[in-house]
């Protein structure tokens, strides 16, 4: 047994000396705590990466749409392009001619003659719409000149910049001499392209004789003109006429157009979010507009929860409120199962199943009274929708049923004494209360499915258009391309550091940019329309 | 019967609030049909390229080889349907004729070499995540308390979890396989599918930390443990369980996700598994490997839906459901059983 003594000075030691294990003047409970608050910080650190790598990535892409604008505008191409508008304008129209002619063709058709005959008596109409069609001929020679003249500057322009690139890389690698012989070929823009400019007296002869002979097809008594239906030819009328003005208009826009106008930094940026095209690997020009996929996404997002809202928060209701124990016991993890689906698998059942059956089912004849039906494309934005909503249904019932859950029982009680019914109880009361968690659980279904990748890009249809909601309910049947099917699509198939593999980052950036926002709104609804519950 | 005086009469109110509890329960049991109805598709389709009615009962060359390209052809009036390896040892004595013979990629063979790269990035990625995710809800739970860095913390992971698969994908591509330049490779896909599903371990992990008693706590720290010895020897042991089977649940996200790996770690077709060929131990990270979910993107996209190649998109797609529905079972049962095992 010791003295008193010496234990008063262990005592003293245990208070006062440090401990024996330090590291960076740590002790061993300190480092340890440091320790898991640094991979916490992990998350932190992630986020930050993400967002530091995908504009490092993405960035670059405005200068170099830039420069790809600037090309486009300096060449010329912007100036046949708006020659070339009108082009596409004068073919929309001939399409109504031909609509009509299918129209009347079915017609005869149905009345049983063949199809000589029926060719017979359609010439006067096949003669009009030729007639029609060849008014554009002259239009349709100076776009095809002047595009090429303007190729061939961008095809050099082009050529400049990869010199650049060359003699660039050549520096980087430390090769200066070779670097020095490689020649960068000097084009003067303003001479190469007055050819183009010289079009623009024979744009404005062209008008006058499209006017004149478009005029003189529409009014004077033609037999095929008339064979049109009266209710398509007046509208054909007006589209026509309104058409000419637009070619009228092409004039001034020509002589407007100003090939030195600076391209801007933010229109680089602007031609991405605005332009409706998104055009890769074209002859003519490349667009990078994210306006087709963010459409398609935002399309198909909307189909999955049209579908999954009903479905995942009625699931919520009914298995909280109106189913008894022992049900609700077999259907919260049946439903909560869905969510471990590989969406790859999903999106395989799409393609090989769910796709042909919703073609089948448009193909049956009762249902042909429905004007889209039967539908053309097997892989649309409705077989998608379907599936996406199907992966939708378990974020949406978990966090809608956590939020029924949530809402006081004696609130219900309360109501139940007052002699309510069930149901009035649930529409006034409880469906109120839970008000923002449901939100909220729309809202990160909706998050969920807008970056779902695979099953969008196995059964959207990948096509890159803005569907034409004009059809209605038919453009709920048409293919579709999304935000996160592109990416998945092209990534592996671009070279690194291009404008196109740049604008992918893009995509990304918006996407990641959408999924905060769509967080943050999710975070702020639940924080500020809680009901205080007390 | 006689009527109680508490007996539901008949009324509008009642009618109308029966037809909509109806509706109710119609939409929830359209919901459970049609994801059976696709479970069981993909069930009776793909379960005959994995099982046969003969012994050994099992499909093992489908289970054992890789992918092939599938020979289509007549000979001598009978239809026949080979490999590549069984079709160059068929012609090497004998000449087909036939003008209609046809190749279609990836539909024989097996799906040996994508069941090994699936498990090699679950684990890998599941170690760095358990670790990396454990630590982080440790922290949060007994050390953070409410400050401003807990408060950007938690921020940040909610946020992450909400970050599509594509983008950590792409984030991976320029990171790991650019930035780092360890090309498309299994380390890649690990760091990328962990961050992923990070978040999914931290919440979990923090529930079941959260979910032990506060007085276990209290009582170590009252008989003079350190903090670390407390969470180490009462805390842990009791919130182990709880996080292991939250992260099975991970495990069945990470397997069954794609858009991650497609540009991070998947290839379409290698020649060796990973651990074949090796000039230096280290390669094996530096590989890309085959991965179950890439390769039924593969083979139900590139390839035409007909009979030949049913069996391998069917069967790929059914052995993939298979297991991935059952990390998920496992999960879910193990949950249940726990709760009623762990009462305080």
């Amino acid at each position: 047994m010791s003295t008193p003594s010496s234990n008063k000075s262990t005592m003293r030691d245990a208070l006062t000396k440090p401990q024996g294990f330090r590291f960076l003047g740590l002790d061993f409970d300190s480092a340890i705590k440091y320790f898991f608050g640094g991979n916490a910080f992990v998350a932190v650190v992630v986020l930050a990466l993400i967002t530091i790598f995908l504009f490092k990535e993405g960035f670059g892409f405005i200068s170099q749409n830039r420069r790809n604008l600037q090309v486009y505008r300096q060449a010329g191409l912007e100036y046949v392009d708006i020659m070339r508008s009108r082009m596409d304008a004068h073919t929309k129209l001939g399409r109504q001619v031909n609509a009509a002619r299918l129209n009347l063709f079915k017609d005869l058709q149905k009345q049983g003659k063949s199809l000589d005959e029926i060719n017979a008596m359609l010439a006067p109409l096949d003669e009009f719409s030729g007639k029609f069609s060849d008014a554009a001929e002259t239009l349709r020679g100076l776009v095809s000149d002047y595009g090429d003249a303007a190729a061939t500057i961008k095809q050099s322009a082009s050529e400049i910049q990869d010199r650049l690139e060359e003699k660039e890389m050549l520096i980087d690698a430390g090769k200066r001499d070779q670097a020095e012989k490689v020649v960068v070929p000097v084009i003067d823009f303003p001479s190469a392209r007055k050819v183009i400019l010289d079009s623009e007296p024979q744009y404005a002869e062209l008008c006058g004789a499209m006017r004149s002979t478009l005029i003189a097809l529409i009014n004077t008594p033609n037999p095929g003109y008339e064979m049109i239906p009266l209710e398509v030819r007046s509208r054909f009328k007006t589209d026509t006429l309104a058409f000419l003005d637009y070619l009228d208009q092409g004039k001034s826009e020509l002589t407007a157009w100003n090939p030195d106008k600076p391209v801007g930094y933010l229109d680089g940026l602007a031609s991405f979010l605005t332009h409706p095209e998104w055009l890769t690997a074209s002859f003519w020009q490349d667009w990078y507009g994210v306006i087709p996929l963010f459409v398609g996404s935002l399309f198909v997002s909307v189909i999955a929860l049209l579908l999954a809202v009903p479905l995942g928060v009625s699931a919520a209701i009914y298995v909280n409120q109106i189913a008894g124990n022992r049900e609700a016991s077999y259907i919260k993890p049946a439903i909560e199962f869905i969510a471990a689906f590989p969406s790859v698998v999903l999106g395989f059942f799409g393609v090989a199943i769910l796709g042909e059956t919703i073609r089948a089912i448009s193909g049956w004849h009762f249902l042909s009274w429905i004007s889209f039906f039967p539908i053309a494309e097997r892989l649309n934005a409705t077989t998608a929708g379907i599936l996406l909503g199907l992966m939708a249904v378990p974020t949406i019932f978990s966090l809608a049923e956590d939020a029924i859950n949530n809402v006081p029982v004696h609130f219900k009680e309360a109501s139940f004494a007052l002699g309510a019914s069930k149901l009035q109880t649930l529409v006034k009361i409880i469906i109120p209360a839970a008000l923002s968690g449901i939100i909220a659980a729309v809202l990160l279904g909706f998050g969920r499915v807008i970056g779902e990748t695979m099953v969008v890009l196995l059964c959207a249809g990948n096509r890159i258009k803005i569907p034409d909601f004009t059809e209605g309910l038919g453009a709920f049947f048409q293919p579709v391309h999304t935000m996160t099917g592109i990416i998945a699509q092209e990534m592996g198939e671009v070279p690194s550091g291009s404008i196109h593999y740049r604008a992918l980052f893009m995509v990304a950036i918006l996407l990641f940019l959408l999924a905060l926002g769509i967080n943050f709104l999710a975070q702020r609804i639940v924080r500020r329309f809680k009901i205080s519950i007390g | 019967m006689s009527a109680h005086i508490f007996q539901e009469k008949s009324s509008a109110i009642l009618t109308v609030e029966k037809i909509v509890f109806w509706l109710f329960r119609v939409a929830t049991y359209v919901v459970l049909i049609f994801s059976a109805y696709i479970l069981l598709t993909i069930t009776f389709k793909g379960i005959g390229s994995v099982v046969k009615l003969s012994p050994p009962f099992i499909d093992i060359p489908f289970l054992t080889e890789s992918p092939e390209t599938l020979h289509v052809f007549q000979f001598e009036g009978k239809p026949m349907q080979l490999g590549d390896t069984e079709y160059r040892q068929f012609t090497a004595t004998r000449t087909v004729n036939d003008p209609n013979e046809s190749t279609v990629a990836h539909s024989a063979g097996g799906i040996f070499p994508c069941i090994v790269g699936t498990v090699l990035l679950v684990v890998g990625s599941m170690v760095i995540a358990l670790v990396l995710g454990v630590s982080s809800a440790i922290y949060l739970s007994e050390y953070g308390g409410s400050g401003r860095i807990v408060e950007t913390l938690r921020l940040a992971i909610l946020n992450l979890a909400g970050v599509p698969s594509i983008v950590f994908g792409l984030f991976g591509f320029a990171m790991f396989v650019i930035f780092f330049k360890w090309n498309v490779s299994l380390i890649a896909g690990w760091f990328t599918l962990a961050f992923m599903v990070m978040p999914v371990i931290i919440t979990a992990a923090e529930e079941s930390l959260r979910a032990v008693p506060q007085g276990f706590r209290e009582g170590s720290l009252a008989l003079g443990a350190t903090k670390w010895q407390t969470i180490r020897s009462n805390v842990l042991p009791y919130a182990l369980p709880g996080i292991l089977t939250s992260s099975i649940l991970g495990i069945a996200r990470v397997a069954g996700e794609t858009a991650p790996i497609m540009f991070t770690a998947a290839f379409v077709k290698t020649d060796q598994l990973p651990w074949q060929g090796l000039a230096h131990v280290t390669d094996f990270f530096f590989r890309g490997v085959m991965a179950l979910p890439y390769h039924i993107y593969v083979v139900s996209s590139k390839i035409p839906q007909n009979e030949f190649t049913e069996r391998m998109q069917y069967g790929s797609a059914f052995v993939f459901l298979l297991v991935v529905a059952s990390i998920a079972m496992t999960s879910m049962v193990l949950r249940t059983r726990l709760r009623k095992a762990y009462k305080w």
